[in-house]
């Protein structure tokens, strides 16, 4: 079995009005691994992590998970096993942190459960002992998210991503609302998690040096080309200078 | 010389002069036709009076008659023993006493052909609150009415709620139909529809709880579809991403945001179903807007006060009620 767990395979994506925000574009992530993508505003790094989750529908291309065709009729299953965490944490803000990080399993609960409010006991405990991984113990967690910190929203979030397990989290912009030690805390922390819990990571970020200690792989995007896709230490100044400039 | 388009804009050009001329041409010409200047006949006729300059007005006559029969309310009842069936003297209702009274009787005499008169005494029973209980039975009932009219109005809105709201609708067609149904219950007025409610469940609360309950549907179907459109996206979007189903979604992701303004939005129905149900029994919808008609036909204003001050305190206290109710579950406290 190949090491690929996602494959971006010659995707185009064009706006109303001839904006062509991702042109023939190739990425493959592959398992357990930290990509962070790099761009200016308007790469189309949004966009990208926008059709991965099929909020958006594709031009040209083809998507796989492992080998499942994004556009075959399983891609329920497909989302089952991908995860996101969001610049503006898309959190319910008026639900208790417990409730937003079970939502994270929705998919899986019965009609019943979720039109009673009855979760189920291993979702509560998985979700306790989450919390507790994302660094929140010592809060009441049935306080409402819209009472935290962004920092701590943000912590919300990445739980919630966890709770199902996934093969992959994709994170757009997952600390630009935050201030750079948080940025920083969260950061560690998505990677610490994905490593172990064996998960892979396609973040897209602004920051190059947040960038350089969080990824293992860096992907340069410039208005819907990618100009290029390297390890992180072996990023040059020449490659950045291509992609600000 | 600046362009136009770098310049500020004037406050008002022409155009908004012949605007405002053209309004008020068709206000002097429609207050013509509806009768304003009557109103300031009587209004300037009643000053004059406050003031001393003329003795009398038809404003402060008219109203000053109808607030002398008004006071004081009637809260006691009195009836004529012998028109009881079956009295029981042993037995009387709770809090009542008999009474002797001479009532001047006429009787025309048969043989001289003459109205004559002559006393006779007759036992009344009488109940001290006897109206009273009477107006607040009724006021019970149009509470009741309120309420079912609300519990109604709330079924119906939910689905048509969720079908009017673009983002939820599964197609247009489904979306233009249930906006018509929301749009269509909104525009015929209680009043009305209460009339045709009467010829289908004939007299009485049946008739008042359908009519309020349809119309006020009309206005929380409206206002819980907009917020479902308006409700944050992210949530929305967040929980799609998990595969979330679209009735998941609203349930976990926009039920949330919205709920504040659905409480605000339910008490201001029930209050507003409250004054309206004291309304439509004037028309046959039955509650207490129906002894209130019945009174004001027989001119008995003195019962017409007790009933309008019963209303005034029931929804006074209903107000306090809400208003505490509304804050504490829509608190910021989580």
């Amino acid at each position: 079995m190949s090491n690929t767990l996602l494959k971006i395979e010659s995707v185009c994506k064009i706006y109303p009005g001839n904006v062509l925000a991702l042109n023939n574009v190739n990425i493959n992530v592959n398992n357990n691994e930290i990509i962070a993508i790099l761009g200016p505003s308007g790469s189309g790094k949004s966009t990208l992590i926008r059709t991965i989750l099929g909020l958006t529908s594709l031009n040209k291309g083809n998507i796989y998970f492992r080998t499942k065709n994004y556009k075959d009729k399983n891609f329920n299953v497909i989302r089952n096993s991908i995860a996101t965490i969001y610049q503006n944490f898309n959190l319910v803000s008026r639900s208790s942190i417990i409730k937003n990080i079970i939502l994270g399993d929705i998919a899986k609960v019965s009609s019943w459960r979720v039109l009673f409010n009855a979760w189920p006991k291993e979702a509560q405990d998985k979700a306790i002992d989450i919390i507790e991984e994302v660094g929140l113990k010592d809060i009441d967690y049935n306080k409402r998210v819209e009472n935290l910190s962004g920092g701590q929203q943000q912590r919300v979030g990445i739980a919630r991503a966890l709770i199902g397990s996934p093969d992959i989290i994709l994170a757009d912009e997952p600390v630009s609302s935050l201030d750079p030690q948080t940025a920083k805390d969260i950061l560690n922390l998505i990677r610490e998690t994905a490593k172990k819990n064996k998960i892979s990571v396609l973040c897209s970020l602004h920051q190059i040096d947040f960038a350089k200690t969080f990824a293992d792989r860096i992907i340069g995007m410039k208005e819907g080309n990618i100009l290029f896709d390297k390890p992180a230490k072996n990023i040059l100044k020449f490659d950045l200078n291509k992609l600000y400039k | 010389m600046l362009a136009d388009s770098k310049k500020l804009k004037p406050p008002f050009n022409y155009k908004t002069i012949i605007f405002v001329l053209l309004i008020f041409f068709i206000l002097i010409f429609s207050a013509q036709r509806v009768g304003i200047p009557n109103i300031v006949d009587r209004l300037y006729e009643v000053s004059l009076d406050i003031i001393g300059v003329k003795e009398t007005s038809r404003i402060s006559d008219g109203l000053s008659r109808i607030a002398n029969e008004m006071w004081p309310p009637v809260i006691e009842t009195k009836k004529d023993i012998n028109l009881i069936l079956n009295f029981d003297s042993s037995n009387l209702p709770f809090y009542s006493f008999i009474e002797n009274q001479k009532v001047e009787l006429y009787e025309t005499n048969l043989e001289t052909l003459e109205l004559e008169s002559r006393e006779e005494e007759i036992l009344f029973l009488v109940e001290p609150f006897g109206y009273l209980k009477v107006v607040l039975i009724k006021v019970i009932e149009s509470i009741e009415i309120a309420f079912w009219a609300s519990f109604i109005s709330l079924i119906i809105s939910i689905p048509l709620a969720y079908y009017s709201a673009k983002n939820y609708s599964p197609n247009k067609t489904i979306y233009y139909l249930s906006r018509s149904i929301v749009s269509g219950l909104r525009a015929i007025p209680e009043l009305i529809s209460v009339l045709f409610m009467v010829l289908a469940f004939g007299f009485g609360p049946a008739a008042g709880i359908m009519a309020l309950g349809l119309h006020s549907a009309g206005f929380l179907g409206k206002f819980f579809a907009e917020d479902i459109e308006n409700a944050d996206q992210g949530p929305q979007d967040a929980l799609k991403a998990l595969g979330s189903s679209r009735w998941r979604i609203l349930k976990e992701a926009v039920l949330p945001q919205v709920m504040p303004q659905y409480v605000a939005y339910i008490l201001y129905i029930l209050d507003r179903n409250l004054r309206m149900a004291t309304v439509i029994g004037l028309v046959g919808g039955g509650g207490i807007g129906q002894e209130l008609k019945g009174r004001f036909d027989l001119f008995e204003y003195g019962h017409v006060t007790t009933i309008i001050l019963v209303i005034f305190i029931v929804v006074f206290i209903f107000d306090q009620i809400s208003a505490k109710l509304r804050n504490k579950l829509i608190g910021n406290s989580s």
